[in-house]
């Protein structure tokens, strides 16, 4: 509540909508939350124009004081399930996967997803402005594609109708694909295949002269893209053992852009990761040894994946309201030996290179403003955001929790 | 004669039968200790201060200020600056009866063949290989409560552990802690049977099924204050007629009924009602029902509404069991807020953060954490000292254990954890975890325990 009024009293005098922004007295973090300079920054129509000591409002700028605060960019989660389901547990409140098909490379969460859920502004309470939605495994290893997102209810929340390719091909997904990890993958290839006599045909195709496809063409079309590397394919998998399996026989597609993700034991293959520059997206809290796959979990995962310079990024998975929050999970792989920098950059600028997503992860001129102004160290659990904008504009951090906490505390007289 | 009074005594003692699955926990001997230069904050909710611990065969034997004498014939650990705590307690987990790796053939946690399982024992699923437990140690917890699983109206007993690797879970039991009974309210009973086309499958439905099962143990304690009747006045007549004149036989005790001796322990008050239920409407509901039957609910577990009630959670001494901000995950979670555990707090009841998750036990401090600052930010009076309690001495009042554990105090059994950073944040590791004054984890020794399973397949991490 008193950030929020901090916001709009500060904002009582200008206009929502102002194209200029000026921030004034925010700490630009460097190795910690308290190192880094406190810097000014001026906002025109969503982008930092400009940062330095002492910029001057020209008129009619609006005008925030950050009181020598931390910002950082928004944080990016990897891969969690907003707007796809307002109650987890509800089955007819799902739509984050496609069954009866068992291939669903064609499948697209963007046309399932809800701009008004009220879950989006309880992520932009953690400092987290975007994100990938995800599909699960229905009944297909090849699950679909995500989605990008801005977390921010409305037209907007729809960033990037399709992002990446998912892949399942975890000790329990075999079951989809003939049973065995063998016919799995051997599946998945094949599709790649089919996919490639489906682009030497396009015309004959669509003139109806070849239909002699197992697939169906949404399906043909999306690993087409993957193949061609126009897509990225994050493929969920953990056992080290079929980490290399994977690296090794998606190695036959130059083009294709592999991306690992759960990963548990992934730092057992770094050294292959890291030479073939394969990016890896981790839930850092999961480390326990839920089945003979991840036998090798453990939380200091992402302090070994640094030590070998493998490029990581977290995800906060999903169920989102279990696996809160990605500043959380950060904070934790600090205190597991990970630096205070490597793990802002694993929801900050890392998601952002890995994503292709220009202008955002980072704070410097030219760059989209996706800001969150802390309270405090923005990996700690105590920490909240003060401010939070997207693409310049100011974000509402009231939610319907906290409309909740406000009528109890006034009913029960608590304060 | 003399021999069927001892057989007699014997069957009406079977009645509660726990002493037939006794604790066989003996901390091993460790050398006397006081561990100097550490942040106390003894779980009280009354601060901290720098200070001393000194503690022998297994218990806390003097507490001071640093400038107060402190005994110089044992052994000095200097810790340093580091912050000291009372070991952190979980009421609410599920480790060893849904283990990792958590196939099928792992999944003990939940009787889940008829509404009523009152019989079922959490312990005797309780598999004391289950890597998490080792891994919930490396987050500061020495106790923790295994509970059944929700899917029943009365899940069955709970058991609490000492958090150790032992070869038996008899070798884990916190000895003398009171059994629990696992009550589920709202959608689990509801859609576990009704799924089945049996009841229940409404919550109307769950409140009939626990009202008859109430009736049916009040009519089986009716029995056996019957009998033990009958058998007093047998007794009477015995003694006072000395075998002379014509003779009588015993009452004969009646059946024993696993299921009913549960319900009665709770009846009688030695057995504590934890009880899943996440709707604030619910609760109150749950606390007439006790009302009705003259029974206390110890806590509410999940207890994701306690927000909207914390006073009559206060007025009537029930403790609640929350997550920090877990919520969304189903229908009857959809109202979480994170303030819940501050404003719980605040109006003046038991508060308690608990895991429910092999994920979340290893990091309770951070959730208290964060409860803890989304309370401050709503302009509660809660700190860290407070929200300590929340893991510590609070948690050990639900489970009747808090005369011996809970907080650091002079006679309590010396769990205590030593963390790298203040408990509140998401840096502090618990470097060193004292359970009975036994160190069962020492990072900077490379001391861990290791489970079986673990043993050769999975690197150590320290």
């Amino acid at each position: 509540m008193k950030r929020v009024l901090l916001v709009m009293g500060l904002l009582g005098v200008t206009s929502l909508s102002a194209e200029e922004l000026l921030i004034k007295n925010v700490r630009l973090v460097e190795t910690s939350f308290q190192s880094g300079k406190v810097s000014d920054l001026r906002i025109v129509d969503g982008i930092i124009t400009q940062i330095g000591a002492d910029l001057v409002a020209s008129a009619g700028t609006a005008v925030f004081d950050g009181e020598a605060r931390a910002v950082t960019p928004g944080f990016i989660d990897s891969g969690t399930t907003i707007g796809l389901a307002e109650v987890q547990g509800l089955g007819v409140s799902r739509d984050g996967e496609q069954v009866d098909d068992d291939m669903t490379a064609g499948f697209q969460v963007y046309l399932a997803l809800n701009e008004d859920s009220s879950l989006i502004p309880i992520a932009t309470n953690d400092g987290i402005t975007r994100g990938l939605i995800v599909p699960g495994a229905g009944d297909s290893n090849y699950a679909g594609q995500s989605a990008l997102v801005r977390f921010k209810q409305g037209p907007t929340f729809l960033n990037e109708e399709t992002m990446a390719q998912h892949l399942y091909l975890r000790e329990g997904d075999r079951r989809r694909a003939g049973g065995s990890r063998s016919s799995a993958l051997a599946a998945a290839l094949e599709a790649l295949e089919e996919s490639a006599r489906y682009d030497k045909q396009r015309r004959a195709f669509n003139t109806n002269r070849n239909r002699s496809f197992d697939l169906d063409e949404s399906d043909l079309v999306a690993l087409s893209a993957v193949r061609r590397g126009e897509m990225p394919l994050v493929v969920q998998v953990d056992r080290a053992a079929d980490i290399i399996k994977v690296v090794t026989a998606f190695r036959s597609y130059p083009d294709l852009r592999l991306i690992l993700a759960s990963a548990a034991e992934a730092w057992k293959v770094a050294p292959l990761l890291s030479e073939e520059n394969i990016p890896v997206l981790i839930n850092v809290m999961e480390n326990l040894p839920q089945n003979f796959d991840r036998l090798g979990a453990r939380l200091d995962q992402a302090t070994l994946l640094a030590d070998a310079g493998v490029t990581f990024a977290f995800l906060s998975g999903s169920p989102y309201s279990e696996t809160r929050s990605l500043g959380q999970a950060a904070g934790v792989a600090v205190a597991q030996g990970l630096s205070w920098q490597q793990a802002i950059a694993a929801i900050t600028s890392v998601p952002a290179a890995i994503w292709g997503l220009a202008g955002l992860g980072r704070i410097e001129r030219g760059a989209i403003a996706d800001l969150v102004i802390w309270d405090g160290d923005p990996l700690e659990v105590t920490s909240a955001p003060l401010a939070v904008l997207i693409d310049g504009e100011w974000v509402d951090l009231e939610t319907r929790q906290s409309a909740l906490a406000n009528r109890y505390v006034e009913l029960l007289n608590l304060k | 004669m003399i021999k069927l009074w001892v057989l007699i005594a014997g069957i009406a003692l079977s009645s509660s039968s726990a002493a037939d699955y006794p604790s066989t926990y003996d901390p091993p001997p460790h050398a006397a200790f006081v561990l100097t230069h550490a942040i106390v904050d003894v779980g009280e909710g009354q601060g901290e201060f720098e200070g001393w611990v000194s503690v022998a065969d297994g218990k806390i034997v003097g507490i001071g200020m640093m400038d107060d004498a402190r005994p110089d014939d044992v052994l000095e650990i200097n810790a340093g600056g580091r912050w000291l705590t009372p070991g952190v307690i979980d009421v609410h987990s599920h480790l060893g009866d849904y283990p990792s790796p958590g196939y099928r053939a792992h999944s003990d946690g939940n009787e889940a063949t008829s509404p009523v399982t009152a019989e079922v024992w959490a312990e005797h699923s309780v598999w004391p290989q289950d890597p998490q437990f080792p891994l919930a140690l490396k987050g500061g917890v020495t106790t923790l409560q295994v509970l059944p699983g929700s899917a029943n109206l009365f899940g069955g007993r709970s058991v609490v552990l000492k958090n150790i690797w032992s070869r038996t879970v008899q070798g884990m039991k916190f000895p003398g802690a009171p059994y629990g009974l696992k009550m589920a309210c709202g959608e689990n009973p509801k859609r576990v049977y009704g799924s089945r086309s049996q009841s229940p499958s409404t919550r109307m439905g769950n409140f009939a099924g626990y009202r008859k099962a109430w009736i049916d143990a009040q009519e089986y304690q009716r029995k056996w204050v019957r009998f033990e009747k009958a058998l007093g006045e047998y007794e009477l007549w015995r003694t006072s007629n000395d075998g002379e004149t014509d003779y009588k036989e015993p009452p004969s005790p009646p059946k024993r009924n696993l299921q009913m001796e549960t319900l009665v322990g709770v009846l009688k008050g030695e057995i504590l009602v934890h009880n899943h239920c996440y709707r604030a409407d619910e609760m109150a509901q749950i606390i007439d029902l006790s009302r009705e039957f003259g029974y206390q609910v110890t806590a509410f577990h999940h207890a994701v509404e306690a927000y909207k009630i914390g006073d009559l959670l206060a007025a009537n001494n029930v403790c609640a069991a929350m997550w920090a901000d877990w919520w969304q995950f189903k229908l009857e979670s959809f109202d979480g807020i994170k303030e819940n555990v501050a404003m719980v707090q605040a109006a003046g009841a038991c508060a308690i953060v608990h895991s429910d998750s092999a994920r979340g036990i290893q990091r309770l401090n951070q959730e208290a954490a964060k409860a803890m600052a989304a309370g401050q930010r709503l302009g509660l009076s809660v700190d860290a000292t407070v929200a300590l309690t929340w893991i510590t001495r609070n948690a050990a009042r639900a489970l009747g254990i808090a005369d011996q554990t809970g907080t650091l105090a002079v006679g309590k059994m010396a769990d205590m954890v030593l963390w790298s950073h203040p408990p509140m944040s998401v840096y502090a590791r618990a470097e060193t975890v004292f359970i009975d004054g036994v160190r069962r984890l020492d990072r900077a020794a490379e001391l861990a325990p290791v489970t079986d399973f673990e043993l050769g397949q999975r690197e150590e991490v320290f």
